[in-house]
């Protein structure tokens, strides 16, 4: 056993035994890992995805060291009118995601489950509210959800609030995307603006919003860019990597530092060799720790993951001189808003853009937004000639997911690819 | 007729286009089409919803976009039901006048597109006349904060959570038990006000102004209407639907600010959930008489000392689901016989059987039984039983009976596990099952022990000679038993596999227990507390000792037996047995 493995070890046991005193002990995790992957970084990977695991980890590790420069939010709060405070954001997704780098997640759900929480809820939500509710996991002065995706968004927030005294918005996002779904919006982003002013004696930096506003278009056409290359190069990475991607896309969208990320993987891509296997559009979340999958494609020159529809999860425009108003339609166009036809058909364009081989749909434990409409979208895809297997687990909890099955699956349905295309 | 589900349905338009509407309210065998056609993690009430809506024609089918579950469920119905009306409607969370507008508009969108698909067209002096008629008297009834008169001296229960089952209705019904209030979607009445000038923004207001529901915005001031409901009531039933998270989140937060005796009753709209649901509101029903009955019990209990050495005889008897077991007591609550047998495939039949046998060994006639209590889930298909009661009520009873200082139980049956708390004098206080699936049940050993190929009371003794350690993540158990598979696949121990099964239960068990809250002493009950693996794991996961007595199947029949006596002495004492 090295010393970070020994490392984690000692937290989570001390996290187990004694929650409400281990917050310092995990964050020092944090900042020595945000060093390791700096000046130690994963050989195996390719250099860009190097940057890109160290600018998440370094993400994480200053926001939450301090306490009073960043707030709470879902994966879909807009982190371009937060960045306008002067303030960083961090998901409770992604902060639940870090947690299982200590092997705390089964601790904090069990945790939750046992306050009263529905052991058939998302483990995401389930691990925070654990993490939050023994004390481990300290909280800052504010919190933004958005409606979408999914119902433990407003629950779970509410949750918080009520038990921890976190004050947070609810944006409300409708379900079509008609002009007064805008305007009914872009009130409620506004209010959200003055609530944070109020809440938190900050100003918003209007020229920034709308910088970040421009700068958050070069970024989509880099990415749009990137996943064209990945079309054509062998660029090793993890599948983690597409999480750390989504964060970026989801936390970082807006920033100068995302910005360069993606165009120093633009260059770095292209001094690597062309790829021959199979292109893989992903679905939905990836569970990073299953062996079987890390096995097929963590820097696999056979199979490649070529993009992600939880990174690409808009295609629009954002009008720098209606910030407000821009944000409003990022949400409401979000391929995890609205109509399951609405996601088929978002998805269908990525597939015609992209070309993939093959579409995998992982279906996350308790996510009912995603897994409900599994079958629909195998439809459309088979409609468009692209064969689609659906993976059944859990995007944290190992207990929820058995690696034989999805190995046994996986390799089929690799198999069944590898087959059509030597016809 | 048009089909609808939720209270924020704007169903007097439909009424006033002549239309009929009926809420749907499903209770299915099975969830074939939406399992295949959906995802089986899908909430059951929406999977029950897919299937009556693809079985029955109705010419509407009017959603709105409650929840994802629902969200997706109008994602197939639309495709599959292309010339039905199948419309989504979207409710705004805010209640706000932003909200109020927007809603009006949504149900102005959705007038136009019915009026398109039918043909006819919508007056609004129509709606106007239908809402004046039905809510003159200031709307329907709703919740009832104040016990009438015909209710005194009947327990008095509120129902909350995720809309209600009828079958909860129907069974506190039938117990004589007066529901206070139901703030459940389902229960409460419309009251909705016409506003002279402008009448679709009012209805719109009316609407989203009813008492929200978990999705609602405004849902965070809930638990203040709540706590003040809950006032007036013996317990309150916390209804959620298996799959929908929603419902937990406040019943984690009443939890711990309602000073009620809380119930936890999930349900899944199938027709075979029924007698789940009878077992878990039954033994709430229990537990909240238990405390008024307290007195006339210590008058039985000092009549009974002074009855000492009479020839009196009780039986209970425990069917459960794997064995069915009876315990003839004396008068002086000393056990003269027991029987274990099988449960076959007619409890009915097992029951015969077993009252045969224990007579037997007890050297006593039918006739020498004064009285006889059934318990477990066979309990209402025991012909000879005079009364039954539920299996937790008499687990409590019985703990109490073997160990006075027993304050938590764990009781893992053939099919279903339960944590138990007691309080001193051997009452039940609160309670939790886990039935819904067999992980960590006597089923699961089952299915483990012939994987492993050895017989099931070896897996106890053999687990107790590992050396390595295996954990076993999987809780469900098909994927439990393939992960045995992939073991023995990989040359792993029969002792260690077996070990790291014992812990698996353990694990569940742990939880289950903690949801009563961990008050020693414990007492492990049902046929597994025989499998010293498991108990060695479950004490491990304690740090403390589990107390098992000699016969750890008979402890609900002693129960039953001990209510049996309490009853028979009673019931002579005020001349009515």
């Amino acid at each position: 056993m090295n010393v970070a493995e020994r490392y984690i070890q000692y937290v989570r046991e001390k996290t187990q035994a004694e929650p409400e005193k281990s917050w310092d002990k995990i964050l020092l995790g944090f900042r020595a890992n945000h060093f390791r992957t700096r000046f130690f970084p994963k050989r195996s990977l390719s250099k860009g995805y190097q940057k890109l695991e160290n600018m998440m980890m370094g993400l994480v590790a200053d926001s939450l060291a301090n306490g009073d420069r960043y707030i709470w939010g879902n994966i879909f709060a807009p982190c371009e009118l937060i960045h306008s405070f002067g303030l960083n954001m961090l998901s409770i997704e992604c902060l639940s995601c870090y947690m299982t780098g200590y092997h705390l997640e089964d601790f904090f759900i069990d945790f939750a489950q046992s306050l009263g929480i529905a052991p058939t809820l998302c483990s995401y939500h389930k691990t925070f509210i654990g993490g939050v509710e023994s004390g481990a996991v300290a909280a800052p002065s504010y919190a933004v959800t958005t409606s979408i995706s999914c119902d433990g968004n407003l629950n779970t927030f509410r949750y918080l609030q009520k038990k921890n005294n976190v004050p947070f918005t609810l944006l409300d996002v409708p379900y079509t995307d008609d002009e007064a779904s805008v305007d009914y919006l872009t009130g409620q982003l506004k209010e959200l603006a003055a609530s944070m002013e109020q809440h938190l004696g900050r100003k918003l930096d209007m020229e920034r919003f709308r910088e970040s506003m421009r700068i958050e278009n070069e970024t989509r056409q880099e990415l749009k860019k990137f996943a064209k290359l990945a079309q054509k190069h062998y660029y090793p990475g993890d599948i983690i990597d597409q999480l750390y991607l989504m964060m970026g896309t989801h936390l970082l969208m807006g920033t100068k530092e995302f910005l360069e990320q993606v165009r120093f993987m633009n260059e770095d891509i292209q001094t690597y060799p062309e790829f021959h296997g199979k292109r893989i559009l992903w679905v939905h979340l990836l569970p990073f720790y299953q062996e079987s999958l890390k096995e097929y494609f963590n820097g696999s020159r056979q199979y490649q993951i070529l993009a992600s529809d939880i990174v690409m999860d808009y295609d629009g425009e954002m009008d720098a001189e209606d910030p407000f108003r821009s944000v409003a339609v990022k949400l409401l166009q979000n391929v995890f808003n609205g109509s399951y036809s609405h996601k088929a058909q978002m998805i269908g364009e990525m597939v015609d853009e992209w070309r993939p081989d093959a579409v995998i749909h992982f279906c996350h434990w308790g996510c009912k937004q995603a897994s409900g409409g599994s079958p629909l979208l195998k439809e459309a895809m088979k409609e468009r000639g692209i064969p689609m297997l659906i993976l059944d687990g859990d995007g944290i909890d190992k207990r929820n997911s058995h690696d034989g099955q999805i190995k046994t699956r996986l390799e089929a349905f690799l198999e069944m690819i590898e087959e059509e295309s030597a016809q | 007729m048009i089909g609808y589900i939720c209270k924020y349905t704007p169903i007097e338009i439909f009424e006033a286009l002549g239309e009929q509407v009926e809420r749907i309210e499903p209770e299915v065998n099975t969830f074939n089409q939406a399992d295949t056609l959906m995802h089986p993690n899908i909430c059951s009430f929406a999977k029950g919803l897919l299937e009556v809506a693809l079985e029955k024609r109705y010419e509407g089918i009017v959603l709105t976009t409650c929840c994802d579950s629902i969200r997706r469920v109008y994602d197939v119905l639309k495709e599959k039901l292309p010339d039905t009306f199948v419309y989504m409607l979207d409710v705004p969370r805010v209640t706000k006048d932003a909200g109020i507008a927007l809603y009006e508009r949504r149900i102005r969108e959705m007038v136009r597109a019915y009026e398109a698909y039918s043909g006819k067209v919508f007056e609004e002096a129509r709606l106007e006349a239908l809402l004046r008629e039905r809510y003159r008297g200031g709307g329907q009834a709703g919740a009832a904060a104040q016990p009438s008169e015909a209710a005194k001296g009947r327990l008095r229960v509120g129902v909350l959570g995720a809309r209600a089952n009828p079958n909860i209705h129907r069974i506190l019904r039938e117990r004589g038990v007066e529901v206070a209030f139901d703030l459940t979607c389902t229960g409460l009445g419309r009251k909705l006000l016409v506003e002279e000038e402008n009448l679709m923004a009012g209805y719109a207001r009316g609407l989203l102004g009813q008492f929200p529901c978990m999705r609602m915005e405004t849902a965070a001031n809930r638990d203040q209407a709540i706590v003040r409901y809950a006032d007036s009531v013996d317990g309150v039933i916390y209804h959620t639907v298996q799959f929908c998270d929603n419902y937990s989140y406040e019943y984690a937060w009443l939890k711990e600010i309602l000073h009620r005796p809380l119930l936890l009753l999930e349900t899944d709209n199938t027709r075979q959930s029924y007698g789940q649901i009878l077992t878990r509101i039954e033994a709430f029903l229990e537990s909240l008489r238990a405390s008024e009955d307290g007195r006339q019990e210590q008058i039985a209990v000092r009549r009974q000392s002074r009855r000492e050495n009479t020839e009196m005889y009780v039986l209970g008897i425990d069917s459960g689901s794997t064995s069915t077991n009876a315990v003839i007591m004396d008068g002086n609550r000393e056990i003269k016989a027991f029987s274990v047998v099988r449960t076959g495939a007619k409890s009915g039949e097992s029951a015969d059987r077993i009252l045969g046998e224990v007579l037997g060994k007890a050297g006593l006639k039918r006739e020498d039984i004064s009285w006889i209590v059934s318990t477990g889930y066979g309990r209402v298909s025991i012909p000879f039983a005079d009364e039954n009661v539920t299996e937790i009520s008499c687990h409590g009873r019985g703990a109490h009976y073997f160990n006075p200082r027993i304050r938590t139980i764990l009781d893992i049956g053939g099919q279903d596990s339960k944590a138990i708390r007691l309080d001193e004098k051997g009452e039940v206080v609160d309670f939790v099952m886990n039935d819904k699936c067999a992980a960590g049940t006597g089923r699961f050993l089952e299915a483990i022990a012939r994987t492993l190929e050895i017989d099931i009371s070896e897996v106890g003794p053999v687990a107790l000679q590992s050396r390595e350690a295996i954990e076993i993540t999987s809780m469900c158990t098909v994927f439990a038993e393939s992960e045995v598979i992939s073991l023995i696949a990989n040359n792993k121990e029969k002792a260690d596999i077996a070990n790291g099964i014992c812990q698996a239960i353990a694990n569940k068990s742990y939880s289950l227990l903690k949801r009563v809250g961990l008050e020693p002493d414990f007492m492990m009950t049902g046929g597994v507390a025989k499998n010293p693996g498991v108990v060695r794991a479950v004490e491990d996961k304690l740090l403390a000792k589990l107390y098992i007595c000699p016969e750890p199947e008979i402890v609900g029949a002693v129960g039953a037996a001990l209510y049996a006596l309490e009853q028979f002495e009673r019931g002579e004492a005020n001349g009515s047995v």
